[in-house]
């Protein structure tokens, strides 16, 4: 492909969903009001087309060959000053085209399935601007070609996601939520921001080509400054942490659930919060040269996961389950991220960057899935989500019954579907990294029996949702009426092409070994024999697929009376799960009640006591006057006294100095 | 170019003293047209001379680090008689020396916006001695002008202190219930800080006279006499500390802030958006035309531990009290002293992204505080109140106030692509190259300031519809002229954010004559010093930094 026409279509990526965004903002309101959505659908469709033709035309002459050069497309210079040079310039390679690929067809799915759903809503065209901009910035936070830019683009879909999350913003949980979300992204972009000046200070300047794609001298920093590397790692980890919701800055997510449903499944499931994903498989080469910080990664998705699949259990709000299940699994990819271990083998990061990149990308089909068909509940009940109020809906609501499944059971990891390959791909990083001779070896193999554990909640709680809302006994809340609709076709073929993509895209792409042949066109990626299906670990992760999926029939279809009875047998364990872990309340009492006793103090020292000693400065002239008011008091004799005595003063002077000559 | 620079000047104080010597004459729709006439014209001379300025080749070599690329002298007087009198004191020379540079440039363009914005945003809510008002609005604009201009000590420091005088009005005469008090609080406490700077010019005048500096208060001959012969260390950094005051104090520095959220409260819209869109630069510009390029040796020993401390202690002590603010009004005026903050703390870094950022940061705080001011003065017109216990939910009732507040505030927390991340990460980046602690510490500004803009925006825009009892009144969203007034603003604010270049490079010589002098004094900081500095190399900057 001739190299202009590779960088216009490159530059078309972003450029027509931010077209369409301008054009519906300035248009929406007054203009097209319910034909808003159509300037989005076609600037997303015109981003699908030119992501798949940069997908097949990036990495030429098969996937096997290895010379494969980022493509730069030339942009304007932004900034220049004191050795900071950033250019605004878009840069592709196979891991961009990767991430391209799949969040522009998320997004056009979404976009379709959200002119159903969003219908009729007063701010019909606001949305739709909103998300145009979204998949703007996200394709521009992908395409970024330095540190700098990335980070632009990284608030960029912060602000979209703080935007939608407040889109109703008349609800005050809305309003609250959308805040918390951008200041908890903040703290993260807090440890970024000081990773990015790290950066620059270390390697004289922020881009991937500088900074990720010369080995030679990577190596040779590394080697001198250990703690240096690390350090960068860590304050890009907490970037990471922040947009990707993990431990402890996972707080915001599940409140994000307040926007949108399509916009909980663009964004804070399929896309934006995997921006952190992303960043930390895009600095591999900067990770692998830090065990400590590779081990950090990986210990901060254990946990993540585990802790977000423990609340999933008693979850009954069902986008809520989604939520943490979506932190859960973001969890997964980062503990794949985390065991790309040099100690296991020169191969193993390529290997365990690829699993976490192949979660990501199967992830985000059938959790957008999900949450989708978690709207076409919504929508059919009235804006009903908890799973309290309604069940028995696989007769109803036909299209979103089967759907759902579909996403749950590729969630849920089951055999040959699109989570199974990749979950198992995770497994076996893991597994290797456990057994490599890495110092930290023994923290690996507790991640991996954690892993295998979350496999087994997974499972259960995603059937345990899939059960209460459409097994069981037939009800509706007042709030659907009496004949709940199902999905109008509109919302109806997103979900059926989902469907297919969850179902299939996983083991289509895995069995074909494309995806890691692909990706390894990546910098810091070297090519890797994959070592193939590991039979004991398929084993396990069927086994504890099938106990989860068995458990959730046993207890929530056989016998639905067990639940109530465990959760009374277990009460603090329920209640702590319920309660998302007391975790609010926690943030609650060491930061937000602390700070704002400090914004509090701040304030009643500065009126009480810095401005009173300005005050009392401002009087001492008045005090230092009362001296002299005491003669100047309008009479003959006073003065006369004062006259007096200075001529009496004068005169000794006078006499004094006088006498000594 | 002469005559647009000095017409500058000229036009908004002649409109003043007309407006001044008509009071009786102008009617309130009279006079607004009159100031409104008379500031489009001058932020047309304005354009007009930026236009010419940026076709001015940039001198090289350079001279002195501070010398403007394009001046107006006129002869003032003469002290002493022009041979060597008896006691071997050279005659002293004074001028009026009028001047640009960019830096100069782009602060008098950003106060001739502002004054258009700030007679736009007065339309309705002034009706009381409207003349007077504009009067005052005018010859504030002309003192600014002129302190930006002013390439000699004598006339910075006339200019510097005669912006208090209608601002001192503004604020007693159309400020809110405790006027009074805030308006001589404002002039008294500025005022001292002022007196403290005085002595030190004073004594600097003197010191290069007796050296036998021809014309000792011209900032350029200063600055390259000082160049070439650097004051002892214990000299400069007296002069320093003394000179600092009253700038420190303007800008204004925890603790000396308090006179800022006070008279911010009180002062009418107009004054609020100038002075903290304009007059709290005074501090930083003066840190930056004096301080920096005069003292090199101070500015490096006892320059960075004190103005960094104290600029991280304003970013995050004004973080906090503005978080503690139920007033928006107030909120914003602390969020002053924390944005300023970033200022000071890129100028300290004394490398070129640190005090490029600086200088931006001053652009970036005066656009989006002056139009979050406007923003706070549309609600406060609507509805009496800028209490965040009385508002809530206005995004419903005023959708296009909302969406610009919301566009304005992300300018202002730093949100990349807009104009205040450029100045905030500039200076930040610029001084984590010379100090770690002092950058991380400033950092945690970008968390506290989401927190306390965003809760402004959740409790006065989002939530239910709260409003105040307005009776039959009804309640409007922003009209054609507010738009006229924010606009504008608007608009720079996204173009600095994207194309930030043109403004860095127009700064850029006078900035880098400036690291120039750092570099070159005290070697081994950035860059190791080769051979040691030789007079040229003091003050022609070495290209890429």
């Amino acid at each position: 492909m001739p190299e202009n026409i590779q960088h216009l279509v490159m530059w078309l990526i972003p450029l027509a969903p931010l077209a369409a965004a301008i054009v519906t903002a300035l248009l929406g309101p007054k203009g097209m009001r319910e034909k808003s959505h159509l300037p989005c659908w076609f600037g997303l469709a015109v981003a699908v087309v030119c992501a798949y033709v940069l997908l097949f035309s990036i990495v030429p002459g098969g996937f096997g060959e290895h010379e494969s050069q980022a493509v730069v497309a030339p942009g304007y210079q932004w900034i220049d000053v004191g050795g900071l040079n950033v250019r605004v310039e878009l840069r592709a390679d196979a891991m961009t085209a990767i991430m391209l690929s799949m969040v522009t067809a998320v997004s056009l799915l979404v976009a379709v399935f959200a002119a159903g759903y969003m219908h009729g809503d007063p701010g019909y065209a606001r949305f739709f601007a909103c998300f145009s901009l979204f998949v703007f910035s996200m394709c521009m936070l992908v395409l970024s070609s330095s540190f700098l830019l990335l980070f632009v683009f990284w608030e960029g879909v912060g602000l979209c996601s703080y935007l939608l999350i407040g889109f109703w913003f008349q609800k005050p949980s809305a309003a609250a939520a959308a805040k918390k979300a951008f200041v908890v992204n903040r703290i993260g972009d807090f440890g970024f921001l000081i990773g990015i000046f790290l950066i620059w200070t270390t390697f004289r300047s922020v881009d991937f080509a500088t900074v990720l794609g010369e080995p030679q001298r990577l190596a040779e920093l590394a080697a001198a400054q250990p703690g240096r590397i690390t350090a960068i790692c860590l304050l890009l980890l907490l970037g990471a942490m922040g947009k990707s919701a993990q431990f402890p800055l996972h707080v915001w997510l599940p409140d994000a659930m307040e926007g949108p449903t399509p916009v909980s499944a663009l964004i804070h499931a399929a896309t934006m919060v995997t921006a952190g994903v992303y960043v930390v498989a895009r600095c591999t080469p900067l990770f692998v040269h830090s065990p400590t910080a590779q081990v950090v990664v990986c210990c901060i998705g254990g946990v993540t996961a585990l802790i977000a699949a423990l609340i999933a259990l008693t979850q009954d709000d069902l986008k809520r389950v989604l939520a943490y299940s979506t932190v859960s699994q973001l969890g997964y990819m980062f503990m794949a991220l985390g065991a790309g271990t040099l100690a296991a083998s020169d191969a193993a990061p390529a290997l365990a960057t690829t699993a976490a990149m192949f979660h990501l990308y199967t992830h985000a089909f059938f959790k957008a899935l999900l949450f989708l068909a978690a709207g076409s509940v919504m929508h059919a009940m009235g804006d009903v989500i908890d799973m309290k109020r309604f069940g028995g809906l696989r007769r109803a609501l036909p299209i979103t019954h089967w759907t759902f499944l579909a996403g749950a059971a590729a969630l849920a990891g089951v055999p040959l579907l699109s989570g199974f390959w990749s979950k198992d791909e995770i497994l076996g990083a893991l597994y290797s990294a456990g057994s490599s001779e890495s110092p930290y070896h023994g923290y690996y193999y507790a991640v991996f029996a954690i892993a295998v554990f979350i496999a087994f909640l997974t499972a259960f709680y995603t059937f345990r949702a899939y059960f209460k809302t459409f097994w069981g006994e037939e009800r509706f809340p007042a709030e659907a009426g009496h004949h709940p609709h199902e999905a109008p076709p509109v919302m109806a073929w997103p979900l059926r092409v989902l469907a297919v993509c969850a179902l299939f895209i996983g083991g289509l792409v895995a069995l074909s070994g494309s995806f890691a042949g692909y990706l390894h066109h990546t910098i810091g990626l070297p090519h890797a024999e994959e070592p193939g299906l590991r039979w004991g670990l398929v084993f396990v992760s069927v086994a504890v697929v099938v106990l989860g999926i068995g458990l959730a029939w046993q207890m929530y279809v056989a016998a639905p009376r067990m639940p109530s009875k465990l959760a009374a047998a277990f009460r603090p364990l329920y209640a702590a799960s319920l309660n998302k872990l007391y975790f609010d309340e926690i943030f609650w009492a060491i930061l937000v009640a602390p700070l704002r006793g400090l914004a509090w103090l701040a304030g009643w020292f500065d009126r009480v006591v810095i401005d009173s000693i300005v005050d009392g400065l401002a009087l001492v002239p008045r005090w230092l006057s009362a001296v002299p008011v005491v003669f100047q008091n309008g009479r003959l004799p006073s003065y006369a006294l004062v006259m007096w005595a200075g001529l009496i003063v004068c005169l000794a002077l006078a006499v004094r100095l006088f006498a000594s000559y | 170019m002469n005559a647009s620079l000095l017409s500058m000047l000229l036009v908004p104080l002649v409109a003043a003293f007309v407006l001044l010597a008509g009071r009786g004459l102008f009617s309130q729709s009279s006079a607004r047209r009159f100031a409104l006439l008379a500031s489009v014209a001058t932020l047309l001379l304005s354009l007009s001379f930026a236009n010419d300025f940026l076709k001015l080749p940039v001198p090289s070599p350079r001279m002195s680090p501070v010398e403007p690329r394009f001046s107006v002298a006129y002869h003032w007087f003469t002290y002493g008689t022009a041979a060597k009198d008896a006691n071997g004191e050279t005659p002293l020379k004074f001028e009026f020396l009028f001047g640009a540079d960019g830096i100069t440039l782009t602060l008098i363009l950003l106060t001739t916006l502002l004054t258009v914005s700030g007679v736009l945003i007065s339309w309705e809510s002034i009706r009381d001695r409207a003349a007077g008002f504009y009067a005052c609005l005018l010859l504030l604009e002309a003192g600014l002008i002129g302190v930006f201009a002013a390439f000699d000590l004598v006339l910075f420091y006339v200019f510097f202190e005669f912006t208090l005088v209608p601002l001192f009005f503004l604020i007693g005469i159309w400020g809110g219930p405790q006027r009074r008090y805030a308006a001589i609080k404002f002039f008294l406490y500025t005022f001292a800080g002022s007196v403290v700077t005085l002595v030190g010019l004073v004594a600097l005048v003197l010191i290069a006279s007796s050296a036998g500096v021809a014309a000792p208060t011209s900032m350029p001959a200063l600055s390259q006499w000082i160049t070439a012969h650097p004051l002892p260390n214990e000299l400069q950094i007296a002069l320093f500390l003394a000179i600092s005051v009253g700038f420190l104090v303007k800008v204004p520095v925890f603790p000396l802030h308090t006179w800022l959220p006070l008279a911010h409260t009180e002062a009418p819209t107009a004054g609020s958006v100038m002075l903290a869109g304009v007059l709290l630069k005074l501090g930083t510009f003066g840190m930056l035309r004096l301080c920096l390029p005069l003292f090199p040796y101070a500015c490096q020993t006892v320059g960075i531990p004190l103005m960094a401390s104290l600029a991280v202690a304003g970013i995050i002590y004004g973080s906090l009290c503005a978080l503690a603010q139920r007033d928006i009004k107030k909120l914003v005026a602390y969020s002053s002293v924390a944005h300023l903050g970033f200022c000071l703390l890129g100028m300290f870094a004394l490398n070129a992204a640190g005090i490029s950022g600086g200088v931006l940061q001053m652009i970036n705080h005066g656009l989006s505080t002056g139009a979050l001011f406007l923003l706070v003065g549309m609600v406060y017109d609507r509805y009496h109140t800028r209490m965040l216990d009385d508002l809530g939910g206005l995004a419903k009732r005023l959708p296009l106030i909302a969406v610009v507040m919301v566009f304005i505030s992300m300018a202002s927390i730093g949100l990349p692509g807009l104009n205040g991340f450029i100045g905030e990460v500039l200076s930040l980046a610029g001084m984590f190259r010379r100090n770690h602690v002092y950058a991380v510490l400033g950092t945690t500004g970008v968390v506290l300031g989401a927190w306390y803009m965003l809760t402004m925006l959740q409790g006065a825009f989002f939530g239910p519809l709260r409003e105040p009892e307005h009776g039959d009144q009804a309640i409007g969203d922003m009209n054609l002229r507010e738009f006229a007034a924010v606009a504008p603003i608007c608009v720079l604010c996204l173009w600095i954010g994207l194309q930030p270049q043109p403004i860095i490079n127009t700064i850029k010589p006078d900035v880098d004559a400036v690291v120039a002098v750092h570099e070159a004094y005290l070697p081994g900081n950035e860059r190791v010093a080769a051979a040691p500095p030789r007079a040229n190399a003091l003050i022609n900057p070495t290209p890429n930094d």
